[in-house]
């Protein structure tokens, strides 16, 4: 019994020592960004990626817009950020800190639905501007929290890009097989792919999900197999979708379309699965390397243009990660986060909170990753989904919508 | 460790339950009329139902079961409740339960504020005040007695009379209620959501056990001291070095252990033996 | 259409379950010998993975020449982490190794980031497959699937036939008799640490072969909890019961998934994972001495 209560205490005095009082200076001639990133543990990828986005668009911002305007005076950003382990106990303990002792001005939130929310009431309770640029599950909004801000798109449009542009290519294509992974996030677009699909006149002939964490995927994918399905959509996170395809090749699953959300748009993707196995495969995504946004664009459809331009981005992404890297986008949207908190500053020329969300959420914007814009739940409606393709030579082509598109789908896949 | 000598890997589904038994309180009961806060005394006394049966289950585990097998048997108990939960669709399945929203309509906005941030953190101090309660008084009672004899030599106890079935059940249940108690504030109320994949987490358990030994098992400021080494060090290297903290603490974990393999507080025991200030150091 | 379907999971899940039964070998020699449980086994495997990648990758070189070269890399690590760190607390209770061990697990996943990052990996060896009437097999995993076999075998030669390996046995059965018959024990913990490490290490090559994607740092967690189970049912110390556990832990696991799927309303795989569990369960109360104990 001991041994329990003593663990009782001992997950307290964790507990506590967290909670121990710190003090800190909070100097008030910049704004400060707070973030509990993830940079170990399970979303330790993303994590990376989020914050040299948002340190390259800091850069951005201080170097080349001058700072943010507030009360007519420039004042300089800053970001303060620790390491949540992509453990709920880090959001919400990081997330009081960042509050109380290093007296941020807006606080970011880590990745992934469930910590998004872990965090909300914190932020809430401090009645601090929540921007969530990695919780993409459509229930974050429903709860009624009044802080929080979303840039990532919901999770229920991610496939229903993809259906469209089968269906536009191929009418005749009928069968459909769904095979997500079972997480929060995965079954909001399993859903929406759903709903969408039979709209479409689409017939659903497979859907199943898969444990997160998984090692192996061939007893669902057999089943998969019998149904015969002409294309296949599904996927969860990063390794999951190497190992899907990778065992639908294993087991010779022939199909006209295969697209996998999160893991498909990363190079170490075609890395991992030696390159010729993921020709062909399509992914869904928010932002991609070679999108074609740019300030003429945006003042084409009459929305103000803020930030870096892609290139740009990139080069400072490189600079702020300190490696030869292409951004995800994780960074892309993390980045385009900070621009709009800047944007929103700028408007509300305060950085009240209550004056700043009222800014978000009347504030409209286009930037390098894309058109930016809330409902009233602080819901993302402005930010439309891209198609992406691995082509030829590891080529990532962006294949829909037709107006961001930089080249032609591949249809049908090549056989694996 | 301790003085049942079980390492329970379980303890973890007691708190995971108790997250959901408040989760389940809140979902369900959010639309009755006139309960209002009530319903977060409900969730609480669902949590610790639920917790209850799940510390029988153990207990009953306990009593066929020692040592190494007994820790596997919880583990397996743990990922086979999580799994079931998300196979069989149980209490919204994978999707788990997001109940923030169901407080703020039942309680109305600032409550749901105060309840899920100043009165979470406030229980979670009283819980551990009751748990270090109930540490000294039964380690002085005979409850602690006979428990050590179970820790020492099981069958010897019960041959000596010792009624083992009792106290181990005794054990159990306060271990259970108390991590269902810690589970529902902490994990449920104050998060607002519960998902099966993110609660029944072992790995949870094995840092309390990390905890226990860094400090000394057996001890009662043991579980102080180490929660102190590890959550401060863990904490001030996460803000120092973000992202290499645990590059650096798993070398001094390893350093600690193979210094003091008694805990801290059990090393700092060996060399006051004798002394007045033992006592202070139970 | 289902036996079909139950027949091709099967064979895909008897090839797996080869791999997982030496996986957990080494688990259960290491408990078995110095009554350690090696909360970090996980992470050994992932060491293995990384070895087969790199080696594949960077050098070109076929997985099964990363097998031995995984076996000596493994060798090296229990060695150092014995005399480093498990020798000091061998007579110290259970759970100092345990905790022990979970910080070498630790260090192992950091280490393995800061050289590698946290992308996931993956190779890919291209062998072709072959067709059969039930389902498609990569010669891959016949590859994989034979290798654990002839290693496994080649491990129960050297217990049976050599002096070495009786005196494991003999520590196995009761450390003090065979220190009191002239048996270096101390020498045996450390072989035995280390055989155990090096085995562990090697089938993490083995898993690769099999399912050579998803490499990463933190890969390791779900092997260790996957080893626990399946060295239960092997009977916990004997590293040949662990074998055949593992054997028929791959069948449940691809074959239960197939009678989960005609239940309507539930997600089967799901299922299927928390059978594995409770089976567990039940057998620790039924027979702890696991499937093929006495």
């Amino acid at each position: 019994m001991k041994s329990r209560s003593c663990m009782a205490v001992a997950g307290f005095v964790v507990t506590l020592a967290f909670l121990f009082p710190m003090y800190a200076f909070g100097a008030k001639d910049k704004v400060v960004i707070g973030h509990p990133a993830c940079l170990s543990g399970k979303y330790a990828k993303a994590g990376e990626q989020a914050v040299g986005g948002i340190k390259a668009c800091i850069d951005w911002v201080n170097n080349v817009h001058g700072g943010v305007t507030v009360d007519g005076k420039k004042v300089p950003l800053d970001y303060k950020y620790y390491d949540c382990e992509s453990k709920k106990e880090g959001v919400t303990s990081f997330i009081e800190r960042l509050i109380t002792v290093n007296k941020v001005n807006v606080v970011f939130s880590a990745y992934s639905s469930g910590l998004t929310l872990a965090g909300a009431p914190v932020a809430e309770r401090y009645g601090m501007v929540y921007m969530d640029h990695g919780g993409a599950s459509d229930r974050i909004f429903q709860q009624g929290f009044k802080y929080i801000v979303q840039t990532i798109g919901p999770g229920s449009k991610y496939h229903e890009g993809t259906l469209d542009m089968i269906h536009h290519i191929d009418p005749k294509v009928k069968k459909v097989a769904l095979a997500y992974e079972d997480s929060e996030f995965a079954r909001m677009t399993m859903g929406g792919a759903e709903k969408h699909a039979k709209a479409l006149g689409f017939e659903v002939v497979f859907k199943r999900t898969y444990p997160k964490g998984v090692t192996d995927l061939t007893p669902l994918l057999s089943d998969l197999k019998t149904k015969k399905p002409d294309i296949v959509i599904g996927g969860g996170h990063y390794e999951d979708g190497q190992l899907f395809t990778r065992q639908m090749s294993d087991l010779g699953i022939q199909v006209k379309a295969l697209s996998l959300v999160a893991s498909v748009t990363l190079p170490s993707y075609y890395e991992a699965l030696g390159g010729r196995l993921a020709e062909g495969v399509m992914g869904p995504s928010h932002w991609e390397y070679g999108v074609t946004y740019s300030a003429a664009g945006a003042k084409k459809e009459g929305l103000d243009w803020i930030g870096p331009s892609q290139d740009e981005f990139v080069a400072l992404f490189k600079k702020a990660v300190g490696k030869d890297m292409i951004p995800e986008y994780h960074a892309a949207e993390a980045g385009a986060q900070v621009l709009a908190y800047v944007k929103a500053v700028e408007m509300a020329d305060s950085i009240g909170q209550d004056k700043v969300r009222a800014a978000l959420g009347k504030l409209k914007f286009m930037s390098f990753y894309g058109g930016w814009d809330v409902d009233d739940t602080g819901m993302q409606i402005g930010h439309s989904m891209i198609d992406m393709q691995w082509q030829e030579d590891g080529k990532r082509v962006i294949v829909w919508p037709p107006e961001a598109a930089t080249g032609k789908p591949i249809y049908p896949k090549p056989a694996f | 460790m301790g003085m049942t000598g079980y390492v329970d890997f379980g303890y973890v589904t007691f708190i995971a339950l108790g997250a959901y038994g408040m989760s389940l309180g809140i979902t369900y009961f959010y639309q009755v009329e006139g309960l209002g806060i009530w319903i977060v005394f409900i969730g609480f006394l669902l949590a610790l139902l639920l917790a209850s049966l799940s510390a029988l289950l153990e207990a009953f585990i306990a009593l066929r079961l020692r040592g190494a097998y007994f820790a596997i048997a919880c583990i397996g108990i743990n990922e086979g409740l999580r799994h079931f939960i998300e196979g069989a669709k149980l209490w919204g399945g994978s999707e788990g339960l997001i109940f923030s929203g169901s407080l703020i309509q039942a309680v109305g906005r600032e409550t749901a504020n105060q309840l899920t941030t100043f009165w979470a953190d406030l229980a979670v101090f009283i819980i551990a005040a009751l748990a270090a309660f109930l540490n000294i008084h039964y380690m002085r009672s005979k409850i602690g007695y006979a428990l050590t004899a179970v820790k020492e030599d099981e069958d010897a106890a019960k041959v000596m009379g010792v009624n083992t079935t009792k106290y181990k059940t005794i054990a159990f249940l306060t271990s259970g209620l108390l991590g269902a108690s810690v589970g529902a504030v902490a994990w449920g109320l104050k998060l607002g959501y519960v998902f099966p994949g993110d609660v029944f987490v072992i790995h949870y358990t094995v840092e309390c056990i990390v905890v226990v030994l860094l400090g000394g098992a057996g001890t009662l400021l043991g579980p102080v001291v180490g929660g102190l080494i590890y959550g401060l060090s863990k904490y001030w290297l996460a803000i120092i070095w973000p992202g290499f903290q645990l590059l650096i603490f798993a070398p001094i974990i390893i350093i600690i252990i193979v210094l003091f393999p008694e805990g801290v507080v059990g090393m700092l025991k060996n060399r006051v033996r004798g002394t007045a200030l033992e006592r202070y150091l139970l | 259409m289902i036996l079909e379907l139950l027949g091709g999971n099967l064979a895909h899940g008897l090839l797996l379950g080869g791999v997982y039964g030496l996986a957990t070998m080494g688990l259960s020699l290491i408990f078995g010998v110095i009554n350690v449980v090696n909360v970090g086994h996980g992470q050994f495997i992932m060491v293995g993975a990384f070895v087969a990648q790199t080696m594949f990758t960077a050098l070109g070189l076929s997985p099964l020449i990363a097998i031995p070269a995984a076996f000596v890399i493994g060798m090296a690590l229990g060695f150092f982490f014995f005399y480093t760190v498990i020798r000091r607390l061998v007579e110290a209770p259970e759970l100092t190794t345990l905790l022990a061990t979970f910080a070498i697990g630790i260090l192992l996943e950091e280490i393995a980031k800061l050289i590698f990052g946290a992308d996931f990996r993956g190779y890919n060896w291209g062998l072709g497959k072959i067709e059969l009437a039930i389902t498609t097999i990569p010669l891959s995993k016949i590859y994989a699937f034979v290798g654990s076999i002839v290693i496994a075998l080649f491990l129960y030669l050297w217990f049976s036939k050599t002096r070495l390996g009786t005196a494991v046995r003999a520590v196995i059965e009761d450390s003090e008799g065979a220190r009191v018959c002239g048996v270096n024990v101390d020498w045996i913990y450390a072989l035995s640490f280390a055989i155990g490490i090096g085995l562990t290490v090697m089938s993490g090559v083995l898993l690769t072969m099999f399912i050579p994607v998803g490499i990463n740092p933190y890969m390791g967690g779900t092997y260790t909890l996957k080893a626990f189970v399946i060295a239960v049912l092997g009977g916990l110390s004997s590293p040949y019961g662990a074998f055949f556990a593992g054997l028929i832990f791959g069948l449940i696991e691809n074959g239960a998934y197939v009678l989960f799927a005609q239940i309507p309303g539930v997600a089967p795989f799901s299922l299927t994972v928390s059978l594995a569990f409770w089976m567990l369960f039940f057998l620790l109360l039924l027979k702890p001495t696991g499937l093929l104990g006495k």
